[in-house]
């Protein structure tokens, strides 16, 4: 139950200040809401840099094939009024990733929300539509 | 639209929560601002009245934000209004619009137009002086200076610049600001609203509490369009809060990958 509080409250509190990160660019340019993809894998690297973060991490298919994928999150200072640090995702973190992919077919995604290994669903900066952190750490907590 | 306003509600009970619990960033955020107006239980009272300078001028000074984004002007046109383009202005706007704006110039970490300042939900600072008045953003770590000393707009602009010249006045209650000088380069929202270099903007702030803005932009550029329209803007003033860094050229890869359709 505490788990859940504190689920609620941090995706709600990111929630608040996520449309802060749609300044820097045209979401759709890039970006197709329609394409929703799920990475759930390990962190390898973090950009904390403007205008965006980037979160890099290894995600293993069935197969057993490992594929390096980049996702694009908030601007830092946006991230840090919600409460993230620049240590708060580090390599070798186990993470879910829901986002929408690049239009350019790289494996590049947009990223709304993070599920960390403890449950906590963290908004992450969706630029598009699908950015509505409430709803999407509903989704991937359920 | 309720769900909105009680999941905002929610959102907003959540983040006084988060900040009782999270005094890792109290330093810079969370850090009570001195002198505000505060409810018995050490809130920020947003409907205490509007601070004066020692002139008796209203004070616009102090951390301000829009309550929701908007990266398309015409959003805060009056119910029914138009952008009423020219034939050009419609031709240019088309086309950015064709392309989901991937020639956005502030996708590059250029300047963006100063009406899409105040409504995309990114802070500014005010800070209203003698003579002069300065904004801050945030976002790009921008600044502007509005001249308030006396002087009038150049009659002829000599240098156009992506952010022109600005020069305010009081008008009773509201603080008028004019600016000119452009240099036609800047997108004047995210949409692709355009501005050509006879662009000349006006806004007029009018501080209704200590806690609420609104602001009127009235855009001029017979170029683009067939007269002047207004489109407005509310400002909610944020305390216990400070600006951050924002060096957007750190790690701009976005506009390389904007393939538009």
């Amino acid at each position: 139950m505490h788990r859940f509080l504190l689920s609620a409250t941090v995706c709600a509190v990111l929630a608040l200040s996520s449309a802060e990160l749609r300044a820097h660019h045209s979401f759709a340019a890039e970006f197709d809401s329609n394409s929703v993809v799920t990475l759930n894998g390990v962190i390898t690297k973090v950009e904390w840099t403007n205008p965006h973060t980037y979160f890099h991490l290894d995600v293993t298919d069935n197969q057993g094939k490992v594929t390096n994928w980049a996702v694009e999150g908030g601007a830092p200072n946006a991230l840090y009024r919600a409460g993230w640090k620049p240590t708060s995702l580090k390599a070798g973190d186990r993470v879910t990733i829901v986002g929408s992919r690049a239009k350019d077919g790289s494996n590049l995604a947009n990223a709304t929300s993070f599920t960390l290994a403890d449950g906590r669903c963290l908004f992450a900066g969706s630029s598009g539509p699908n950015g509505d952190a409430t709803t999407n750490c509903r989704q991937v907590t359920r | 639209m309720i769900d909105r306003v009680r999941r905002r509600a929610l959102a907003v009970g959540a983040l006084s929560l988060a900040v009782l619990s999270w005094p890792a960033f109290a330093q810079w955020q969370g850090y009570k601002t001195p002198g505000l107006p505060r409810k018995t239980d050490g809130t920020f009272d947003a409907a205490a009245p509007v601070p004066k300078a020692a002139d008796g001028k209203p004070d616009l000074s102090g951390i301000w934000m829009a309550p929701r984004i908007r990266v398309d002007l015409a959003q805060g046109m009056k119910k029914g209004e138009t952008v009423p383009f020219t034939p050009e202005g419609k031709r240019i706007f088309d086309e950015r619009r064709a392309t989901n704006s991937k020639d956005d110039p502030g996708a590059r970490c250029l300047p963006t137009g100063i009406p899409v300042r105040a409504t995309l939900q990114t802070p500014f600072k005010i800070l209203q002086t003698p003579g002069v008045t300065a904004i801050l953003y945030e976002s790009r770590t921008q600044f502007r200076q509005i001249l308030t000393d006396g002087r009038s707009l150049p009659k002829e602009v000599d240098w156009p610049a992506w952010q022109g010249f600005s020069v305010g006045r009081w008008e009773q209650d509201t603080f008028v600001v004019e600016t000119a000088g452009f240099n036609g380069k800047v997108w004047l929202d995210q949409v692709g609203t355009p501005a050509s270099d006879a662009f000349r903007l006006t806004e007029r702030f009018h501080r209704r509490d200590f806690g609420h803005m609104d602001l009127e932009m009235i855009i001029d550029d017979r170029k683009m369009y067939t007269r002047p329209w207004s489109t407005f803007a509310e400002l909610l003033f944020q305390p216990d809060t400070e600006l951050l860094e924002y060096i957007c050229e750190e790690n701009e890869r976005d506009s390389a990958r904007m393939v538009g359709k």
